[in-house]
């Protein structure tokens, strides 16, 4: 039987000390913390701001869209998906001007489901990949260089700052950077999934890997990617514009989806039989 | 019966079913140290979490969970467990540890909170737009 652990504070720095001593490993790997408070109260107030109707399914692929910030809350069961679920349909006068934000409250139901179903099963590649790469030719760990944000690349590396800084990124940022892994790097989708859920206060193993793997391809029916133009639009240009390679042949992802799919998936069916429409995101 | 209840990582709510089952019943949860290294959780979660913790009325203490509950439970001299439900398969592993080490007499239940939408035991889970399809009146008209 161990002791019990401190309750009492005098404030959060003197919890955040308390507990980079009680475990200091996590504290030598990582010792940022995090920008917003846990707790129900922390969770309450923020269920309070939602706007989930037009002004969230019009901006939510935007980095600064109008997206609820409740993932870290769901994740850990401070709120249930019900009660957030009922407090936006208390926002709508018709059920379906929520329904974009009550479909992304059911990808995380899913996932659940998923998860219940499969156990430890969503470690290991639900399907094959469909990039025309065998599992065996990705690289089994992270890159250093996207590990730390040294790749050059300034909207990269801003996310990998960002995760480790901050313990969140954005839908879409987590999207890209998951795609650049599996698709530009060649890393298996399991070395970023773990990376993920070292850092993301939302880290679950369900909605996470499940979600790698449908970037990857090997939960889902073709590989997801993006090009340049498609991030500078949805981040209103800000990694763009601080890049030394923007519109320069040297950014990966300049080119349009007909070009970069034959670069990135020469190999694959699907890719080879007719240049495939850019992924929908969900 | 004398009861106390095991607060775990899914369900760190006062809303939590198991308060609701049994109001001022001991409460505990256990930081898992091998999950802690093994997935290389950093600082800010671990901070999260426990701010999420400090609302709750719960004991809080690490080592290896299974051991600690029942230890727990023997010191209030408790035969029944409660926990939330959770889909993780260590959860299940981790009740199966626990009913293994309690004294004979004794019992563990998992309660489950409100669903997000009650959906057929036989529904496609393949792909996400077979589950939504199969979900979404339900799901927009609670």
């Amino acid at each position: 039987m161990s002791a019990d652990m401190q309750r009492e504070f005098a404030n959060r720095e003197a919890l955040i000390a308390y507990l980079a001593q009680q475990f200091p490993q996590a504290a030598a790997a990582a010792d940022e913390v995090p920008p917003v408070p846990g707790g129900r109260r922390a969770a309450e107030a923020r269920l309070k701001q939602i706007t989930p109707g037009k002004a969230y399914s019009a901006s939510r692929n935007y980095l600064n869209g109008a997206v609820s910030r409740l993932s870290p809350y769901l994740r850990h069961g401070v709120l249930s998906l019900a009660e957030v679920r009922d407090a936006a349909l208390e926002q709508a006068a018709d059920p379906a001007e929520v329904e974009k934000f009550i479909n992304e409250l059911a990808w995380r139901d899913y996932w659940q489901r998923v998860y219940r179903a499969m156990g430890d099963g969503i470690w290991e590649d639900v399907e094959a990949y469909k990039t025309g790469y065998a599992a065996a030719e990705y690289a089994a760990d992270l890159p250093e260089d996207v590990a730390a944000g040294r790749t050059g690349l300034a909207c990269m590396d801003a996310f990998s700052r960002d995760l480790r800084e901050t313990g969140y990124l954005h839908n879409h940022a987590r999207m890209w950077l998951a795609a650049y892994l599996i698709h530009w790097r060649r890393v298996r989708w399991q070395a970023g999934a773990r990376w993920f859920l070292t850092h993301l206060l939302d880290g679950d193993p369900a909605s996470n890997n499940l979600s790698w793997q449908w970037v990857g391809s090997t939960f889902s029916s073709k590989p997801y990617y993006f090009n340049r133009e498609a991030l500078e639009k949805f981040t209103d240009g800000r990694y763009c514009r601080a890049c030394p390679l923007y519109r320069t042949q040297r950014c990966p992802f300049e080119g349009s989806y007909e070009a970069l799919a034959e670069r990135l998936f020469p190999y694959a069916e699907v890719a080879a039989e007719a240049a495939p429409p850019p992924r929908k995101k969900r | 019966m004398q009861t106390i209840l095991w607060i775990h990582g899914d369900n760190l709510s006062p809303q939590n079913p198991v308060f609701q089952a049994a109001p001022g019943a001991p409460a505990i949860f256990v930081w898992d140290e091998a999950l802690l290294r093994d997935w290389h959780i950093s600082l800010k979660r671990i901070v999260f979490m426990y701010e999420c913790l400090l609302e709750l009325p719960v004991t809080i203490r690490r080592g290896e969970v299974a051991r600690e509950v029942v230890a727990f439970a023997h010191e209030h001299a408790a035969r029944r467990i409660l926990t939330a439900d959770s889909p993780a398969p260590l959860h299940r592993r981790l009740c199966r540890q626990m009913s293994q080490h309690m004294p004979s007499g004794s019992r563990l239940e998992i309660l489950h909170e409100t669903s997000f939408v009650d959906v057929p035991g036989n529904i496609d889970l393949k792909r996400f737009s077979r589950y939504w399809q199969s979900v979404k009146k339900r799901a927009l008209n609670p």
